[in-house]
C-alpha cells in the first residue's frame, strides 16, 4: 500500500481529515481579462485527448468539455451586460464530494500532487461522483465517441482513424462508460517531477504550466505552486478579489477565481 | 548553399532558446538536408518517450502567431504558443490549438487529381476521391498553362508569404498579371478601409498598430479586436496587460456597436448605438474633447453638429461628455475602428474620425497609442501589399467574366464560399480555361476546379510570413514542417519552380532554384547580419537555422514611424450617417464567428467550442433582440428566413438581449457545401445575401443592408452549451430565477 | 376521483358497510373445507392453464427477450449514450426502477414477516403471494442498477474480492452500503420466502407425478410433517421473520442514502430514510392488491382463498400507509422549504413551476388526495378492481415521486449554466423489460408453487372456530403457538 501515494484513510473522509494545509497545485482565474475566447478549452482538448461529441449529444448536454466557460446576462436591454467570464474546471478540492462516493476508488485523492485523481481503468461508471460534484465539472463518456465510424476512413473495410495521431502518448484515451475530468495537467506534473527528481530537486514555480494556462491569450489563468509563498499564484490567491466558488460547502477548492475591478 | 550539412551539426547551430525550456530544433524529419541513417540509430527527435518541439508559424488566419509544436515519433501532438515570438508571446488562439485537426482531417485531398467541375472530392460516405495523377504529371499541366502568360492569373489568400513573393516574381517575369489575395477575414477585419485611412491621415498604407496594452482608456468603434480581428492573439494579451497590466490604474474599455460582440462583453461600457453612426459619434466625442481642453477646435471636429449626432446615433449628450472627461483625463486614450463599423457606406468616414480622435489626443507612435505597423522585413518599401478589396474582387471576377482569363491558379483561399454569391464568382469561373486548385482540405472552390494539386498542411510546409499587424517591431515569421507530409501532398512553391524550370525563358530564369527552401533562403539572404535582429548568424546556412530554431526573425525594437497629427487634424472630416440598401425593417450585422472564422468549419473540436456569446456549437443562429422577437411571435429555435436585395437565408433564431431591436446578427462560418465531412452541411451562410455596394476604399459593406424577416414556421434547435432553464430562467414560473 | 364519487358521503353505502360487519362466515378463517379438498383446490390452480395463459406468457417471454436483453446487450455496446442521462441528470430512470422495484419488494416482507409478527390473521392467505414480489422485485431491482453502470461488464469491482493489487471497495460510499443490503435483503428474503414454502412443496409433492413430483421433491427437503421438522421449521421462521424486519428498514433506508448522503439541493434531507421506507411499504401495498385481485381474477379456486375481507383489510393498511406516508412527504418538503437554503428554494419553484410540474401534482393526487378520499369507504376497499386501480393509482404516483427524486432534481443544482432536463431515452424499453420479466417470473411461479400457503390457511381455519350462541354466530381463536 505504501507506495500507492494514497492514504485510504483520508480518501471519502471528509470534516476532522480533511486537508489543513492550502493544497499544493493550484490555479488563479482572473475573470477581469478572461475574454470568453475559448483557447482554454480548444487546448484543453487537444492535450487531453478530450473527444467531441457532435450537434445532436452537444445540445442534449453531453459534451466532454473538461473547461467550459460559463457567462450570464445581468440587467435589460440597453443596460444589459454579460457577467465575467467563468471559466469552470474540476477546482481540485482539499476536500472533496466526489471522492468519498464512489465505490471502487475511482475517484481518489492523490497525496503526492494533492490533488483529485480519476483512475479511468478504475472506474466502472456509477456516476455518483458527477452527481456529487457541486461544481458539475465531472463528464462522462457516454459513447465511444473517438471511435464513431463517422470519423474513419475505409481503406478497403478497415477503418483508420486520422485524427487519432494527434493524440497526446501521455494521456489515456477514455473508452465508454468513464468519468472523466480535468486533472490539472497531470502528466506534466509527472513530467516535471521526474525531471525534477533526476536533477535531485524539488519541482519548482513556473517550470511548466497547465494547456489551459499555456494557451490562454490574456494571461487570465495562472497555474503554479500554492505552497510556495513566493510563487505568482499564491500571491494571486490571496489577491483582495479573490473569491471561491461555494466555498460555504467546505470543498476547500484549489482555484481562486478574482473579481472584476 | 547546397552543401550537405548534418544533422548533428545542425543542432549545435541550433541551440537551446534562452527563453523557453523546450528544446527547439530548427529542422524536422520532413528537413531535406538530414542524411537518412539505419533505423538501429535513431535520430534523436524519434527516441521512444521524447518530444521534440518545432517552431513555425500558424497558417490557420493570417495574423501568424508563432507556434511551437510538440511532436513524438512523427506525429505532431500539440501546438503551443512561440513564448519569443512578438505577435502571440507563446499564446495561442482556439484556432491555433485546434490546427492539428486539419494536419489530421479524415477529408484531406489526398494527392494530385484532375476532375470534371462540380465533382465531389468524396463520395457520400465522405470517403475521399483517390488521386489519379502524378506529380510529374501536375507539373506538366501547370508548366502548359505557364507557357501562355498573359493568361494566367493568381489567387491566393490573405497572408503576405514566401510563395506570394515567389509567384509575384514568377508572374513579373513572365508577364503576368500580379497575384492578387484575398479572403473572407480580409473582407471582414476591412483592410482595405483600415488601409485607406491609414493612407489618407499617415500617409503612408498599411495597418495601424493599437498598443491597447499600454493604454488606459480603449474606445472601440465597432472593432471586435478581441475575436478574428487583424491579429486577435496580440490584441487579447495586449487586453489582458491593459487590464491589469498597471496595478495602479484598471484600463476602462467602452465600446459602441449595435450588437454586442464577444469584444463588446468585456467592455466596462457598452453603448448599443445605431449602425452607421460611429463615425459621428467618435467626431462628437473629438469635438467636446477639444472643447473641454479649451484649445481652438481643430479642423476635423469643428463642423460636428452634436444635436444631430445624439439624435442620429441613440447616444445622450450627457453620455458623451462623460466620455470625453474620461478621455481628457486619461493617461493614454485610444480610439480604435474596425469590424461592422467600417463595412459600411460610410466606413472610410468612420476610420478617419476614429483616427483622428487619436490624433486629437496625440499619441500616435505613443505608448498607448496608435503605431502604424512596421514593414516587414524584406519588404518592398514602395507598398503595402494589402489583400484585394471586394470592389478589386470584383473587377477580377470582371476579367474572369471577358474570357480574359484562361488558367486560375486558386491558393490559400476558398473564393466560393468566401466570397458574397453576389459578386458571381462561382459563375465567371465557366468563363475561364483552366482552373487550377492548391487546396490542401476538399473545399467549395476546390470542387469547381479541374485540377486539384493539394498543397502541404501549414504544419508540413516550409516558409515565411509577413506580419502585417499585431506587433510593433519588424516581424518574418518563419514556417518549417514539424511532421513528414501526411497525404501525397506537394508544396505550391516547389511545384511553381517545377513548372518554370519545365517552361524555360523568362520563368525559368525568374526561379532558378532547386526547391522552395531554396528560394526561402534566397529570400532570407539579405537579413543576414542585419543589425538590431532577434539573432545573427555569419552566413545564411546558420541563418536560416536559427530561422527555423526561432520560428523566424524580428528586430528587438519598435519602429519608430513619424506621424504629423496636425495634418491629421486639419482635414475635413466627412462623418455622417451610413446609407443602408434594401428595404427591410432590419439593420443586418454579420460578423465572424470568433472560434470558426473563415476556414475553422471543418475541424470537428472548434464546432464544438461554443460560440462565446451564445455558446451555441455546430450551427448557424440568427441573433434577435427577445422584445422584437416578441412582438413578432418568434421564439428560440423557429427557423426565420432574411430576405436582403441580393437573396435569402433561413437559420434558427437565438434570442440575443444585447442587440438593438432594430437589428439582427448571424454569424459566417458555417453554411459549407463541400469542405469535409464536418463542415459540409452545417448552418447557412449570410454572405449568400451580400448586396453588392462597396465604400469608398473599395471595402464590400457587408453591415450596410436592410433586411426583412420572415417566419418559416419550422423549428429547429440549436445546440448550446448553456442552459436555457438556467441562465435564462425558461421554465420557472414567472419569475425565473 | 371521477370513479369514486358515488360512494362519497353516500348514507346507503354506510348502511351496508354495518350490515356486512354481521355475518363471520365471509371469513376464510370461519369458513374451513376439508384439507384435502383445499390441497386439491391449489394443485388446480396450479395446473390449470388456459391458452390465454401461454399467449401472456409468449409475449412477456417475448417482450423480456426484446426488451430486456436485447435492448441492454445493445446499450451495453453502444454505452450510456442511447439512453437518457445526460449532464447535469446523470442518473436516470435506471435509479427510478431500482428505487420502484424495491419499493415493490418491501410489501412481501411487511405483509408476511411483520404481520406474522404482529399475528394479523388476515396475512395467511396472501403472504406467499407478497414475498414471491419481495424476491422477483428485487432482481429487477439488482438488474437496473446494473444496467445504470457506465462499464457492468467490471460490476464485480464493488465486491471485496481479495486481489494482488489490495485495491477494495471503497466502504465510505453508499452505492457501497447499498449494495450489501440489497445483496443481505436479497438473500434473506429468499430464505423467508422458501421456509414457509416447504411444507406446501411437500404438500405438491405428495399429490403430483412426473417432473413435478421431482421437482417437488428436491425443494421439499424431505419435508414430511413430523412434529420436530413442523418445531424446527416454525422456530426458523420465527427467527427470519424477527431478523428479516430490521434487513427491509435497513435496505430503504440505505437506498435512501444514496441520495440522502451528497450534497445536492433536494437530496441532502435527514428524513429520507423513513421516508424511503413509507414511500416503499405505499408501493408495495399498492402492488399487492394489484396482484391479488389478478390472482383471484385469473386463477382457480382464488375466490375462495381470497376474499372481501383481505381487500378490505389491504384497503385499511393502505389508507394507514398513505396517512404515514403524507406525514413524511410534507415532513421532507416543508423542512426542506423552512430551511430557505437559496438551491432548495429554486428547486422547490422547478418542481412546483417547471416544466415537470405535472409529474408533482399528480404524484401528490396519486400518492395522497385520491387514498385519502376513497379508502375510507368500505363498499371501495371490498370492490376488487376499484382497489386494484387505486393501488395502480399510487404505484404511478410512487413512480413520479422517484423521478422526481432522480432525474427531475438532478436537473437543478449549484451550477445553473448546467440545468438541464432529462428525457428518457432507451430507459423506455428496459422498464418495459424489467416489468415484463417480473410477470413473466410471477406467471411461471404461479405454475410452479403454490401461490397460497395452505398450510397457513390451514392452521388459521383450525384455531378459528365459530361457536353458536342463540341464533348468533360467535368466533373464537385458542391459541397455537
Amino acid at each position: 500500500m505504501s507506495n500507492l501515494n494514497i492514504d485510504l484513510n483520508r480518501v471519502g473522509a471528509k470534516g476532522a481529515l480533511a486537508e489543513e494545509a492550502d493544497g499544493k497545485w493550484g490555479m488563479v482565474i482572473d475573470q477581469d481579462v478572461c475574454t470568453g475566447c475559448q483557447a482554454c478549452v480548444a487546448a484543453c482538448a487537444m492535450e487531453n485527448n478530450i473527444p467531441f461529441v457532435m450537434e445532436e449529444d452537444a445540445a442534449y448536454g453531453r459534451t466532454l468539455h473538461w473547461i467550459r466557460i460559463e457567462r450570464f446576462w445581468e440587467g435589460e436591454y440597453p443596460e444589459v451586460r454579460t457577467t465575467p467570464y467563468q471559466p469552470m474546471l474540476c477546482q481540485q478540492c482539499g476536500s472533496a464530494p466526489c471522492e468519498p462516493v464512489c465505490p471502487v476508488f475511482a475517484s481518489v485523492h492523490s497525496q503526492a500532487q494533492e490533488l483529485n485523481l480519476q483512475v479511468y481503468n478504475r472506474c466502472i461508471g456509477t456516476r455518483y461522483c458527477a452527481n456529487n460534484c457541486p461544481y458539475q465539472v465531472r463528464t462522462f463518456n457516454w459513447r465511444d465517441y473517438a471511435i464513431e465510424p463517422f470519423h474513419a476512413n475505409d481503406f478497403d473495410g478497415q477503418l483508420v482513424f486520422p485524427l487519432h495521431n494527434q493524440f497526446n502518448p501521455d494521456v489515456t484515451v477514455r473508452r465508454r462508460g468513464i468519468m472523466e475530468k480535468c486533472t490539472f495537467c497531470i502528466q506534466r506534473i509527472h513530467k516535471a517531477e521526474d525531471k525534477a527528481k533526476s536533477e535531485g530537486r524539488a519541482v519548482e514555480d513556473g517550470e511548466f504550466t497547465t494547456a489551459c494556462a499555456q494557451a490562454c491569450p490574456t494571461n487570465a489563468i495562472t497555474f503554479g505552486l500554492l505552497d510556495d509563498s513566493e510563487s505568482l499564484v499564491s500571491q494571486l490567491a490571496n489577491h483582495k478579489h479573490g473569491y471561491r466558488h461555494l466555498e460555504e460547502m467546505n470543498t476547500l477548492p484549489r482555484i481562486t477565481y478574482l473579481q472584476e475591478g | 548553399m547546397s552543401e550537405k550539412i548534418s544533422r548533428r551539426d545542425f543542432l549545435r547551430l541550433a541551440s537551446v532558446g534562452a527563453a523557453t525550456t523546450a528544446v527547439l530544433t530548427g529542422c524536422g524529419p520532413a528537413s531535406r538536408y538530414v542524411q537518412r541513417e539505419p533505423y538501429a540509430r535513431m535520430p534523436e527527435y524519434t527516441y521512444n518517450g521524447l518530444s521534440t518541439y518545432y517552431a513555425t508559424t500558424c497558417r490557420e488566419c493570417a495574423a501568424g502567431c508563432g507556434l511551437i509544436v510538440r511532436t513524438m515519433q512523427g506525429r505532431a501532438l500539440k501546438v503551443e504558443g512561440n513564448p519569443n515570438h512578438p505577435v502571440n508571446r507563446g499564446k495561442t488562439c482556439p484556432r491555433g490549438q485546434v490546427t492539428l485537426q486539419g494536419l489530421y482531417n479524415p477529408n484531406r485531398v489526398r494527392g494530385p487529381l484532375q476532375h470534371a467541375r462540380g465533382e465531389a472530392l468524396y463520395d457520400a460516405n465522405f470517403q475521399d476521391a483517390q488521386p489519379n495523377l502524378d506529380w510529374e504529371a501536375a507539373i506538366r499541366v501547370v508548366a502548359d498553362a505557364l507557357e501562355e502568360t498573359a493568361g494566367v492569373a493568381f489567387l491566393m489568400g490573405t497572408a503576405s508569404d514566401h510563395l506570394f513573393d515567389l509567384v509575384s516574381d514568377l508572374a513579373n517575369a513572365a508577364g503576368a498579371s500580379a497575384p492578387i489575395r484575398f479572403s473572407a477575414g480580409s473582407m471582414f477585419e476591412t483592410r482595405a478601409t483600415l488601409s485607406q485611412a491609414t493612407e489618407n491621415l499617415f500617409g503612408r498604407a498599411g495597418l495601424p498598430y493599437f498598443d491597447i496594452a499600454n493604454s488606459d482608456l480603449v474606445l472601440s468603434f465597432g472593432a471586435n479586436f478581441l475575436e478574428t480581428w487583424l491579429s486577435p492573439v496580440a490584441y487579447n494579451f495586449a487586453f489582458g496587460k491593459m487590464r491589469r497590466g498597471n496595478p495602479q490604474r484598471r484600463g476602462h474599455f467602452i465600446q459602441f456597436e449595435p450588437r454586442m460582440s464577444q469584444t463588446g462583453s468585456k467592455a466596462d461600457d457598452w453603448f448599443p448605438i445605431v449602425p452607421g453612426t460611429e463615425g459621428m459619434v467618435a467626431a462628437a466625442i473629438g469635438r467636446l474633447v477639444a472643447e473641454a481642453k479649451g484649445e481652438p477646435l481643430p479642423r476635423a471636429f469643428a463642423s460636428v453638429d452634436l444635436e444631430a449626432v445624439t439624435s442620429a446615433s441613440g447616444v445622450k449628450l450627457e453620455a458623451l461628455a462623460q466620455i470625453a472627461q474620461l478621455v481628457i483625463s486619461a493617461f493614454a486614450p485610444i480610439a480604435i475602428p474596425g469590424g461592422p463599423s467600417l463595412g459600411m457606406s460610410n466606413g472610410l468616414a468612420t476610420a478617419e474620425a476614429v483616427l483622428s480622435l487619436n490624433a486629437l489626443v496625440d499619441n500616435f507612435g505613443k505608448p498607448g497609442g496608435v503605431f502604424l505597423s512596421p514593414l516587414s522585413p524584406n519588404q518592398d518599401p514602395d507598398g503595402y501589399h494589402r489583400p484585394a478589396s471586394a470592389q478589386e474582387m470584383a473587377d477580377f471576377i470582371d476579367r474572369m467574366k471577358s474570357g480574359e482569363i484562361k488558367t486560375l491558379f486558386i491558393h490559400g483561399v476558398n473564393p466560393i464560399f468566401e466570397l458574397p454569391k453576389s459578386l458571381g464568382f462561382a459563375e465567371a469561373l465557366a468563363n475561364v480555361g483552366t482552373v487550377i486548385s492548391f487546396a490542401t482540405f476538399p473545399d467549395e472552390t476546390a470542387v469547381a476546379s479541374d485540377y486539384v494539386f493539394p498543397d502541404h498542411h501549414g504544419l508540413e510546409a516550409w516558409g515565411y510570413q509577413r506580419i502585417a499587424t499585431g506587433a510593433m517591431q519588424s516581424v518574418l515569421s518563419g514556417l518549417q514542417p514539424v511532421v513528414s507530409p501526411f497525404q501525397d501532398t506537394r508544396a505550391t512553391a516547389d511545384v511553381f519552380i517545377a513548372a518554370a524550370q519545365l517552361t524555360g525563358g523568362e520563368p525559368a530564369r525568374a526561379l532558378p532554384f532547386n526547391d522552395e527552401v531554396a528560394y526561402i533562403q534566397s529570400k532570407l539572404a539579405n537579413l543576414v547580419g542585419q543589425a538590431d535582429g532577434s539573432f545573427n548568424a555569419p552566413e545564411i546556412n546558420s541563418f536560416s537555422a536559427y530561422f527555423q530554431q526561432h520560428g523566424g526573425w524580428w528586430k528587438n525594437s519598435a519602429e519608430e514611424v513619424a506621424v504629423d497629427a496636425a495634418s491629421a487634424l486639419g482635414r475635413e472630416l466627412m462623418a455622417s450617417q451610413a446609407q443602408f440598401a434594401g428595404a427591410g425593417e432590419f439593420f443586418f450585422v454579420p460578423f465572424v464567428a470568433p472560434t470558426l472564422a473563415e476556414a475553422g468549419a471543418n475541424k470537428p473540436w472548434l464546432q464544438e467550442l461554443p460560440d462565446p456569446m451564445t455558446t451555441v456549437m455546430w450551427n448557424t443562429w440568427v441573433e434577435m433582440n427577445p422584445e422584437t422577437a416578441h412582438e413578432l411571435g418568434i421564439d428560440n429555435d423557429d427557423v426565420v428566413k432574411i430576405i436582403s436585395e441580393a437573396g435569402e437565408v433561413e437559420a434558427p433564431v437565438y434570442l440575443y438581449p444585447a442587440i438593438r431591436p432594430d437589428t439582427i446578427a448571424m454569424p459566417f462560418g458555417q453554411g459549407h457545401t463541400a469542405y469535409g465531412r464536418y463542415a459540409q452541411g452545417r448552418g447557412t451562410n449570410p454572405a449568400d445575401i451580400f448586396g453588392l455596394l462597396f465604400n469608398e476604399a473599395g471595402d464590400l459593406t457587408f453591415a450596410g443592408m436592410k433586411v426583412k424577416v420572415e417566419k418559416t414556421g419550422r423549428k429547429q434547435p440549436l445546440s448550446r452549451l448553456e442552459s436555457r432553464i438556467g441562465v435564462y430562467g425558461e421554465g420557472m414560473g414567472e419569475e425565473g430565477h | 376521483m371521477a370513479v369514486t364519487s358515488g360512494y362519497l358521503g353516500s348514507e346507503k353505502a354506510n348502511a351496508e358497510h354495518h350490515e356486512e360487519e354481521h355475518d363471520p362466515r365471509e371469513s376464510l378463517m370461519y369458513d374451513p373445507r376439508p384439507r384435502g379438498e383445499m390441497n386439491a383446490m391449489v394443485m388446480e390452480s396450479m395446473h390449470t392453464t388456459s391458452w390465454k395463459f401461454w399467449v401472456v406468457l409468449g409475449v412477456l417471454a417475448f417482450l423480456v427477450a426484446t426488451c430486456f436483453f436485447y435492448a441492454w446487450g445493445y446499450m451495453i455496446a453502444e454505452g450510456l449514450g442511447v439512453a437518457g442521462v445526460n449532464r447535469p441528470a446523470y442518473w436516470g430512470v435506471f435509479l427510478v426502477n431500482t428505487v420502484f422495484w424495491i419499493g415493490i419488494s418491501h410489501a412481501g416482507t411487511f405483509i408476511s414477516a411483520i404481520l406474522r409478527v404482529m399475528k394479523a390473521e388476515f396475512r395467511r392467505p396472501f403472504t406467499r403471494a407478497a414475498e414471491l414480489m419481495t424476491t422477483f422485485g428485487l432482481i429487477q431491482a439488482g438488474a437496473s442498477i446494473f444496467m445504470h453502470l457506465g462499464r457492468v461488464w467490471l460490476a464485480y469491482w464493488m465486491f471485496p474480492i481479495p486481489n494482488e493489487r489490495q485495491l477494495w471497495p471503497n466502504f465510505h460510499s453508499p452505492l457501497m452500503w447499498d449494495l450489501l443490503a440489497i445483496t443481505t435483503y436479497v438473500l434473506g428474503s429468499t430464505m423467508y420466502l422458501f421456509l414457509p414454502l416447504i411444507p406446501d412443496l411437500a404438500m405438491a409433492r405428495d399429490r403430483s407425478t412426473g417432473w413435478r413430483k421431482t421437482f417437488y421433491r428436491i425443494l421439499a427437503l424431505g419435508f414430511r410433517g413430523t412434529e420436530g421438522e413442523w418445531r424446527h421449521l416454525t422456530t426458523a421462521m420465527n427467527i427470519f421473520a424477527f431478523a428479516i424486519i430490521p434487513v427491509m428498514f435497513s435496505v430503504h433506508t440505505i437506498v435512501s442514502w444514496d441520495f440522502a448522503m451528497a450534497s445536492r439541493p433536494g437530496w441532502s434531507s435527514t428524513v429520507f430514510g423513513p421516508y424511503f421506507v413509507l414511500g416503499a411499504l405505499h408501493s408495495g401495498m399498492g402492488a399487492v392488491a394489484i396482484v391479488l385481485v389478478i390472482m383471484r381474477a385469473t386463477m382457480k379456486h382464488m375466490d375462495y382463498f381470497i376474499r372481501k375481507e383481505h381487500f378490505d383489510a389491504l384497503g385499511k393498511l393502505m389508507m394507514i400507509v398513505s396517512f404515514t406516508y403524507a406525514y413524511f412527504f410534507f415532513n421532507d418538503y416543508i423542512v426542506q422549504w423552512y430551511g430557505g437554503d437559496k438551491w432548495t428554494d429554486t428547486l422547490l419553484h422547478w418542481l412546483e413551476e417547471g416544466p415537470m410540474a405535472w409529474m408533482f401534482y399528480q404524484m401528490i393526487a396519486f400518492n395522497i388526495v385520491i387514498p385519502f378520499l376513497t379508502l375510507w369507504n368500505k363498499r371501495v376497499r371490498t370492490t376488487p378492481w376499484l382497489l386494484a386501480l387505486i393501488g395502480g393509482l399510487i404505484n404511478v404516483g410512487m413512480y413520479w415521486e422517484r423521478y422526481i427524486i432522480v432525474p427531475v432534481m438532478l436537473s437543478i443544482n449549484r451550477m445553473p449554466f448546467t440545468w438541464r432536463l432529462y428525457e428518457p431515452g432507451i430507459e423506455i424499453y428496459l422498464t418495459i423489460g424489467t416489468f415484463a420479466m417480473f410477470l413473466l417470473f410471477y406467471m411461471i411461479a404461479s405454475r410452479l408453487i403454490p401461490l397460497i400457503p395452505v398450510w397457513e390457511v390451514q392452521e388459521g381455519q383450525m384455531v378459528h372456530s365459530l361457536r353458536k350462541v342463540g341464533k348468533a354466530h360467535v368466533p373464537t381463536v385458542s391459541e397455537f403457538e
